[in-house]
């Protein structure tokens, strides 16, 4: 590798189509203004509003329960037409809900089919049950008595269990006015802390959006109801709440969902530009010239890489600035948080790019990307408040960042190892098909992906050395199958983590043993079948036990992560963490040479093999693991 | 006749290539993660969803009005203490502490929730619930001296929490995931003809521009509605109800059009494919972002079709629509025709 060569390539590749002012140029542009236009404006309009309108209730105009549905969007009111009901039933199929006022009391009836009311009318019942109850709080702001509107005042602190107490608050003592500036110094939403403005008055909360909610109660002579940041967008998190009971808002990832499309969203878009540009390379014997120059094919590929690097650097940049702007306490932590995730969305993008044989293909390829890697990066980061699964992503540090937690290098080098392991083996595999065979050639995405593999396949024993490389990409499914299943009970979700776990390690290692059958890197006699799977299986077990990391620093205690990794730690007994460290060797030499076996004959004998090694991996760990552990 | 052909060959080589299979499992992808983070986003506070109830330590003076008002709560357990809650607390006995005392004519609440926990929602959920039980009773206690009766609320039913999410999110996803598709299948296509320099050989064949592109935009625009009643049929098989089902077809079917149109409009005047599908698919974005202009959005119209709830205004969007498509479909083919192919790269 030259870097004046590599740096070359880059300039080339970052000023392509920059010199003319082209049409395209001009097209992204205008596209991406529009684009931005159109959400902010919609964003600061106040967003979709997707349940307009979805339920149908027929109320009077003079019925008390008028304004309540009126005033909320998922509801249409519907003047009631009384010949709708016969016989305490819905006849008419223009409502959902019908309130019959009454002077003992309204009556609502709920549309029916087959004399059971219908999922709807249910729906439709329990949302207007909650709109009723915001309505009746709205109300209340307007009562001259704070004391009697709201005459339950509440202070949710979060703790640790057995750990130090927390800041206490500031209590003011028997008025009844409670700790107004509490939490407030970390929040982003520049939402005023309460308790001066006397006239001052909540906003309905609506739970998205970043509305400022500095508001207070009424009343300014007996007491009042200090709100900071309550019934706001609280993007940075606050340690504590107080306010009316309904002012509680659950702790509840907003934050996570925001960030990951904050981060990811423009990745998405710099993968799309990135992805068409390799495999424009191929189209025509384009990249041909480049290939023949005295250069490295690792110069080639970096150098083309590097620019959009450097373009998804500089958008997390901005986004950590603007962030910073508005209160986060983001900083350098969080670039260098996101950069293993663009790496890795580039990495599997170039892979894809040389897998796919047309931009029709590559399309598909990109969204399955976008897809996935998003539900990498997202889901775990749900967690980032409440489990230390969440490490499992980089967004999670992110988040942290922005909350001004701290980060142990322990937790830093687990959330951004896997990511960049897999990101540097997709371009290594990658540079292998970096060929002129595989570049201007039709061959469907399998082979290409047995040739990949089989680059680095020389002899019986180098199966180990691509099973070992291949374990980080093991790693991160599995992570990212404990995380998917983690919320789940855990009756569901250990055998299905179970089942995954079998498969994704057979195929890692069954793979590569098939990919060097079909080139012909070796005979198919039994001696050599047999060392190909001792191989595999050996390259495989030394790999796994840097797994023990994952216990050490990131999932302590998690009954799923404990089925996932079986590194028995779990269990205190020493003879079963020796007995748990030792047998999975046997394990995997077994199973890999029943796969290998199964290769050595074809395609169909293989995937027979293969089976059976899942089912025989799959066996170990329901007999012994669950046993012991 | 051209037009046939070449519709016939582009889909050849989506069901050689296997795309359609991906395209669909991509899309049933995409629903099954958003479906995952609703459901396992609503089992973090669902209380059905919990296990077990939460057990929340109630002590101080007026500890006996919270624990009565909890006792209208389901999955909610109450228990009295006097002195050691926190070592009870500590001991994981009990997952919140509710320190409820009277002060200055209000009932004031100290909650404290374990920092670190994956209930910690959940709980906070469930003392809510009991909290808005007890401002419910405190209110009518002192009712003399409101202006505004609360009015009551309905009882509560078992309603399912994904209902509105089925309709809202999960049915227009899956209606406009198709045409999101179909668009940039189009814009590869075609961008992909002009950079290989086939369309100079499909141009010298009896076939003009216009059959060829429409041949080709006219296939994917046809798929749509396909693979929309594909996802209608899943999701009734998943017990989702989904109502006037034609209607859906055709509105999928006329948005369709318009954005291939778009997408054959961009890859001709663009005719490099990173920058035509770039254009493409921040300018859908922001077409989808700008249509909350409309007096009804698109993903509304097509919630509340399915959820049987449509209006006047719907069905005036749907036959806008139509409208809209014929529209589109007119001026693209009156500019291919005056297109020059010979500006093409």
């Amino acid at each position: 590798m030259r870097p004046r060569k590599l740096l070359r390539i880059a300039r080339w590749e970052a000023t392509k189509g920059v010199g003319g002012f082209d049409r395209g140029a001009v097209a992204v542009i205008v596209a991406a203004a529009t684009f931005v236009l159109a959400v902010g404006f919609v964003g600061i309009t106040g967003g979709v509003a997707l349940e307009d309108g979805i339920y149908r209730v027929g109320v009077a105009e003079d019925s008390g329960y008028h304004d309540p549905v009126a005033e909320d969007p998922a509801f249409v009111a519907v003047d009631p037409d009384p010949d709708a009901i016969e016989g305490g039933r819905i006849v008419d199929d223009r409502y959902d809900l019908y309130i019959e006022d009454r002077p003992s009391g309204a009556r609502i009836y709920l549309a029916e089919s087959g004399g059971e009311p219908t999922g709807k009318s249910r729906a439709a019942l329990a949302a207007l049950r909650q709109s009723i109850d915001r309505y009746n709080d709205r109300r209340m702001f307007e009562e001259p008595n704070g004391t009697a509107a709201f005459p339950v005042v509440v202070t949710i602190r979060y703790v640790e269990r057995g750990g130090t107490e927390t800041v206490a608050i500031g209590e003011a003592g028997g008025d009844g006015e409670n700790g107004t500036e509490t939490g407030s110094e970390r929040d982003g939403n520049g939402t005023g802390s309460g308790g001066s403005d006397a006239e001052g008055r909540q906003e309905p909360s609506d739970g998205a959006g970043g509305t400022s909610s500095g508001g207070d109660s009424a009343d300014g002579t007996d007491g009042r109801i200090g709100a900071p940041s309550l019934g706001a967008f609280d993007l940075f998190g606050t340690d504590e709440t107080a306010g009316t009971p309904s002012d509680i808002q659950p702790p509840f990832p907003f934050q996570s969902l925001v960030l990951a499309f904050l981060f990811v969203l423009p990745l998405n878009f710099l993968i799309q530009a990135y992805g068409s540009s390799m495999l424009s390379e191929r189209l025509d014997r384009r990249g041909e010239l480049l290939l023949v120059a005295p250069v490295d094919r690792s110069d080639i590929v970096l150098g083309k890489t590097l620019p959009y690097v450097l373009v998804s650097v500089a958008i997390t940049v901005v986004i950590v600035g603007v962030l910073w702007a508005l209160g986060g306490e983001a900083g350098a932590l969080s670039v260098l948080a996101v950069v293993p995730l663009s790496l890795l969305f580039l990495a599997t993008t170039f892979l894809g790019a040389m897998f796919a044989r047309s931009f029709k293909e590559l399309t598909f390829v990109t969204v399955t990307i976008t897809t996935v890697l998003t539900s990498y990066a997202f889901v775990p980061a749900i967690f980032a408040e409440t489990s230390p699964v969440a490490f499992v992503s980089p967004l999670t540090l992110v988040i942290k960042d922005l909350t001004a937690a701290s980060v142990t290098p322990g937790q830093f080098a687990f959330a951004t190892g896997p990511p960049t392991l897999v990101a540097a083996i997709c371009f290594l595999f990658g540079f292998g098909v970096y060929r002129e065979e595989d570049l201007f050639t039709q061959r469907a995405i399998p082979h290409k992906v047995l040739d990949a593999l089989a680059s680095r396949i020389h002899r019986p024993r180098s199966v180990a050395c691509v099973v070992v490389l291949l374990v980080p990409f093991v790693f991160v499914a599995e992570l990212l199958v404990v995380v998917v299943l983690f919320a789940l009970p855990v009756a569901v979700s250990i055998p299905l983590v179970f089942v995954s776990i079998a498969v994704i390690e057979e195929l890692a290692k069954g793979l590569p043993i098939y990919a060097g059958f079909v080139h012909a890197r070796y005979g198919r006699s039994l001696p050599v079948t047999l060392a190909v799977g001792a191989a595999a299986g050996v390259g495989f077990f030394l790999a796994e036990k840097v797994t023990l990391a994952v216990q050490l620093v990131g999932l302590p205690g998690s009954r799923v992560a404990d089925a996932a990794f079986q590194t028995g730690l779990g269990s205190a007994d020493p003879t079963v963490v020796a007995l748990l460290a030792f047998a999975p060797l046997g394990l995997h030499v077994l199973t890999s040479t029943l796969s290998a076996l199964g290769a050595s004959r074809g395609r169909s004998t293989f995937v027979v093999g293969l089976v059976s090694a899942v089912l025989v991996h799959l066996a170990y760990n329901v007999a012994v693991v669950s046993r012991l552990v | 006749m051209s037009r046939r052909t070449i519709a016939r060959r582009e889909l050849q080589s989506l069901s050689r290539e296997k795309t359609i299979l991906l395209a669909l499992l991509i899309q049933l992808v995409i629903a099954a993660f958003s479906s995952f983070l609703v459901v396992g986003l609503t089992s973090i506070y669902e209380p059905d969803a919990a296990e077990d109830d939460v057990v929340v330590g109630v002590t101080g003076e007026e500890a006996d009005e919270l624990v009565t008002a909890a006792a209208a709560v389901d999955g909610l357990q109450t228990r009295r203490y006097d002195g050691s809650v926190r070592a009870a607390f500590d001991r994981n006995e009990i997952q919140a502490i509710a320190t409820v005392e009277r002060r200055g004519g209000r009932i004031v609440v100290d909650v404290e929730a374990p920092q670190s926990s994956l209930q910690k929602t959940l709980v906070v959920v469930q003392l809510r619930a009991a909290l808005e039980e007890l401002e419910r009773a405190e209110r009518s206690e002192r009712n003399a001296r409101l202006s505004f009766e609360p009015l009551p609320l309905p009882p509560s039913v078992d309603a399912s929490p994904y209902f509105g999410f089925s309709y809202t999110v999960l049915v227009p996803l899956l209606v406009f995931l198709p045409v999101f598709i179909s668009g940039a299948v189009v814009v590869d296509s075609i961008a992909e003809e002009i950079e290989r320099g086939t369309l100079e050989l499909l141009r010298v064949t009896p076939a003009t521009l216009v059959e060829i592109v429409e041949g080709k935009a006219g296939v994917m625009a046809a798929l749509v509605p396909l693979q929309v009643l594909f996802w209608i049929g899943l999701l009734e098989l998943n017990g989702i109800a989904i109502a006037n089902v034609a209607a859906i077809v055709t509105f999928a079917s006329a948005v369709a059009v318009v954005a291939v149109v778009f997408a054959a409009a961009l890859a001709l005047s663009v005719p490099v494919r990173q920058r035509a599908q770039l254009s493409y698919s921040l300018g859908l974005l922001a077409a989808f972002a700008a249509a909350a202009l409309l007096p009804e959005h698109p993903a509304t119209t097509v919630a509340l079709l399915a959820i049987d709830s449509a209006t006047a205004t719907t069905y005036a969007h749907l036959g806008a629509a139509v409208v809209a498509a014929v529209g589109f479909a007119g001026v693209l083919r009156v500019w291919v025709e005056g297109f020059d192919p010979e500006t093409l790269g």
